[in-house]
């Protein structure tokens, strides 16, 4: 399968990034493309300029060096509203949600930047509001029948318990009709059922609509189910690149992960 | 009508011409009741019966259906008897093991499966399954990269059902034709409180003729009627109110958008009549205690304020009695005031009758509906009678189970068990003569249940033949009968009484969560898991005052004298629970042996 999926044109491809905080480097020269309809993992140790690189392709950050290219576009340097434009949508490890509105209201309000009027006209709420009100609902709809989040349409999301807080924070990136979705660790701090219900909507979003996922994860069960191809960070280096099974067996990853001294103790 | 000469196939057709573009069934899409006309169900019948036919299913053949409720079900259900197959219902909570026994043992040849989820089910098992031509899928999200060759979508039997109805279109009006009121028109496998599930078989003539004659006495449906379909459609009582019942009687089905949303949509849709599970009315019955409890004080002020208003006129109208005048005014200032908002939030504003079947209740939760003033029937009946053998048709009786039907025969043997016959009784187990022989003796069903008739010809059922416990003393005493006062209380979610062949009774307990939860936190008691809740001292004292509670209403021989909470749920992967969720005494009883060794410790 993984196969299949390589021979798909490049949607997204980074080249030389290198981006530094003041004196620390969080990332050199890192390079990767990601493929249409892939799901793409990095991975590495904490510090490993994994969300460095997610803040680059959402437009958060503006890398020092390098270029990111989604669908032949050059997108360094645009703000972030015009990237999600473009259709790349971004789940926050850390959820980013109004806290005390719906979940109803929250996946409205992620659609309202693809609405097309202005406030003068939403005000008359005439024809077109109407219609693309409906639109936007009903696209809405899609995605909560998509993440069996019927229960919760009116529960104020502060009230809902952390795991389903991070499903409708992977909801809320889903209602922008993305092309491409970037997810920062969605099963941090998650029981195992969870984690499992997590997986299984990651895998229908990649299968059933077609999206591209690029994964940011330090669960390794997960990573090396779900992923096509990993991508290893350590130190801001990319250190290693290929399918989870030879990266699992690649002793550089195992020493970044375990440390040198386990590594010879084993051997 | 004294012999009945249609099918359900039959019905179909014969309802679209008489309510063509009416509602036939509401299912929630997108966040909104879609509705489906009369018109377009026996649309989707017919092609998917079609589409069955040309996949090579043939009369007497079988196919099993393992979904959730949804439209879909019935279309396939009638698909399959339009082809003068077999259709048979599989639970959506079965493990992959059981799932294999039912499609084994009933020779299936086509499978109807819901989603990923249930396909995976059928795969891990399929091997051992020769017989299973194809997998029909109704929902294909996450299944379309398996190449499996024994999927097919859904979609796909359609489209092949449409092509044939294109070469031939009076085709499926010729096979309805042909289905006959004698042949069976489904199995309905029974949960299986002892041993594997047996398949008991119904025709369409026995299920029809109970419903008329049986049902509609004590019911009184009309094509007004609107109900919610929630109870698993492989029981007899859902797979009746569901399917059989709207084409007899042309009312609307309304299907809940997934099993959480359940109580959401009782509230949205607010059925004219809701059946229930003893389970379902004992949660809805402590959710109002318990809401009571957190309410304001003067919301609980009001709520008492009026209850014996309802209690009093419910009294009347258990005797198809009407109320004095000044009774009745009170009445309708408290259903202003009280009764009507506490039946909004349960969802039962519009509902004339909250009926209960499928195991015994407490008298007492149907007599707090009976206060709000919900007129309640509770029903008894065997999958093997097509659901029913009795129900009040007039008056209603605190704990009485009303009267025997007019579809069956119905006599009580010396013993006191209950036997039937009649033109209702089952076509018998399929491939189990043995077991058929021994339910069916002399013509007479035995139902191995012990019942008494009072002096108005009202039916008690005091219990399971074999589930009567019989103490060291030698004193009878029916279980399920202090089961039920336990599990009255909010706080017990589930009872089981044990004392056959000892000197006193106790009982193995399993404690609601949510609502003990709810106490401990409102006191102050932290706990994590309902493990941990069970341990502590002060749930049991809580527990305890409960039982005593339930003491004081019991002879001194029925008293309970210990008890123990259990440390974990119980549940049906455990096989501790049947897919009915009714406890398997027999598996509970061995695998807490040293509980109960402990409550009879030589101490």
């Amino acid at each position: 399968m993984a196969e299949l999926k390589k021979e798909r044109p490049i949607q997204l491809e980074i080249s030389d990034l290198s981006m530094g905080f003041g004196g620390i480097q969080a990332t050199r020269d890192v390079s990767f493309s990601v493929h249409e309809g892939e799901i793409y993992s990095i991975i590495g140790p904490n510090g490993a300029g994994k969300t460095t690189v997610f803040n680059c392709i959402s437009g958060i950050y503006r890398p020092q060096e390098g270029s990111i290219r989604f669908q032949g576009r050059e997108i360094v340097g645009m703000k972030p509203h015009k990237i999600a434009h473009l259709g790349i949508a971004r789940a926050f490890q850390n959820i980013e949600l109004f806290r005390g509105m719906t979940v109803l209201d929250n996946l409205m309000s992620a659609r309202g930047f693809l609405l097309p009027y202005g406030l003068f006209r939403s005000a008359l709420y005439l024809g077109k509001c109407v219609r693309e009100e409906i639109n936007a609902r009903d696209a809405v709809e899609e995605v909560i029948e998509f993440l069996d989040l019927q229960l919760f349409r009116k529960t104020p999301v502060g009230g809902l318990s952390y795991g389903l807080q991070k499903r409708v924070e992977l909801a809320r990136a889903m209602a922008m009709n993305p092309r491409l979705l970037l997810v920062d660790e969605p099963v941090s701090g998650m029981n195992l059922e969870e984690t499992e219900d997590m997986a299984r909507y990651l895998l229908d979003i990649n299968e059933e609509m077609n999206i591209t996922v690029v994964l940011v994860e330090h669960d390794m069960g997960l990573v090396m189910d779900l992923s096509d191809r990993v991508t290893v960070l350590n130190f801001g280096i990319k250190i290693a690149e290929g399918p989870p099974r030879e990266i699992g067996q690649n002793p550089e990853v195992i020493r970044a992960y375990l440390g040198e001294e386990r590594i010879q103790g084993r051997s | 009508m004294d012999s009945v000469e249609t099918t359900f196939p039959k019905l179909l057709m014969e309802n679209t011409r008489q309510y063509g573009n009416r509602v036939a069934m509401r299912e929630k899409y997108k966040g909104i009741w879609q509705e489906i006309s009369w018109e377009t169900y026996l649309d989707k019948v017919k092609t998917l019966s079609l589409g069955l036919l040309e996949m090579g299913l043939k009369g007497g053949d079988h196919a099993s259906i393992l979904a959730e409720n949804c439209p879909e079900w019935l279309y396939a259900d009638l698909a399959i008897q339009a082809v003068r197959a077999v259709s048979v219902g599989i639970y959506p909570t079965n493990s992959p093991d059981q799932v294999q026994y039912i499609l084994d043992h009933s020779q299936s040849r086509i499978v109807f499966v819901k989603d990923q989820e249930q396909a995976d089910k059928v795969l891990e098992i399929k091997d051992q399954l020769p017989l299973l031509m194809k997998m029909v899928v109704m929902d294909m999200k996450g299944l379309r990269h398996y190449d499996d060759p024994l999927i097919v979508s859904y979609q796909d039997v359609e489209d092949l059902g449409r092509k044939a109805e294109e070469r031939d279109s009076e085709a499926f009006d010729e096979m309805v034709l042909q289905t006959d009121p004698e042949d069976v028109a489904f199995i309905v496998y029974t949960s299986g409180t002892t041993g594997p599930p047996k398949g008991a078989m119904i025709s369409h003539k026995s299920d029809i003729h109970m419903i008329v004659k049986g049902l509609q006495p004590i019911l009184h449906f009309s094509d007004k009627d609107f109900l919610l379909s929630y109870l698993p459609l492989c029981h007899i009582m859902e797979r009746n109110l569901s399917m059989c019942m709207p084409l007899v009687f042309g009312y609307t089905i309304n299907f809940a958008e997934s099993i959480e949303t359940v109580p959401q949509n009782i509230q949205e849709i607010s059925p004219s009549f809701f059946a229930a599970v003893p389970r379902i009315l004992e949660k809805l019955h402590s959710a109002v205690k318990i809401k009571m409890e957190d309410s304001t004080r003067f919301k609980r002020f009001v709520f008492r304020l009026w209850e014996p208003v309802g209690i009093e006129v419910a009294e009347y109208r258990m005797k198809d009695q009407r109320p004095p005048l000044a009774w009745l005014f009170l009445y309708a200032l408290a259903y202003l005031w009280s009764f009507r908002p506490v039946r909004d939030k349960m969802g039962l504003l519009r509902c004339r009758c909250v009926m209960s079947g499928g195991a015994p209740i407490a008298p007492e939760v149907l007599a707090f509906f009976r206060s709000l003033g919900v007129h309640t029937v509770e029903m008894y009946g065997l999958t093997e009678t097509c659901g029913t053998v009795a129900g009040p048709h007039r008056v209603v009786k605190h704990g009485s189970v009303g009267e025997p039907c007019g579809a069956l025969e119905f006599h009580l043997s010396e013993d006191g068990e209950i036997l039937l016959k009649g033109d209702s009784v089952f076509t018998g187990y399929y491939r189990d003569p043995e077991a058929t022989r021994e339910m069916i003796r002399d013509g007479w069903l035995q139902t191995g249940d012990i019942g008494k008739l009072d002096e108005d010809g009202h039916l008690y059922i005091v219990d399971r033949k074999k589930d009567i416990i019989i103490t060291s003393g030698g004193k009878n005493i029916s279980p399920s009968e202090i089961e039920n006062k336990m599990k009255c209380s909010p706080y017990v979610k589930e009872a089981i009484i044990i004392g056959d062949a000892r000197k006193y009774l106790t009982s193995l307990l399993q404690i609601d969560y949510d609502n003990v939860g709810n106490w401990a936190q409102n006191n102050k008691i932290p706990y994590t898991t309902y493990r941990n809740l069970a341990q502590n001292p002060a749930v049991y004292e809580l527990i305890k005052k409960e039982i005593e509670g339930v003491n004081e209403t019991l002879a001194r021989v029925e008293t309970i004298k210990k008890f123990r909470i259990l440390e974990k749920e119980l549940d049906q992967d455990d096989e501790e629970l049947t897919a009915t969720q009714k406890v398997k005494r027999r598996v509970i009883e061995k695998r807490f042996k040293e509980e109960i060794a402990q409550m009879y410790g030589a101490r």
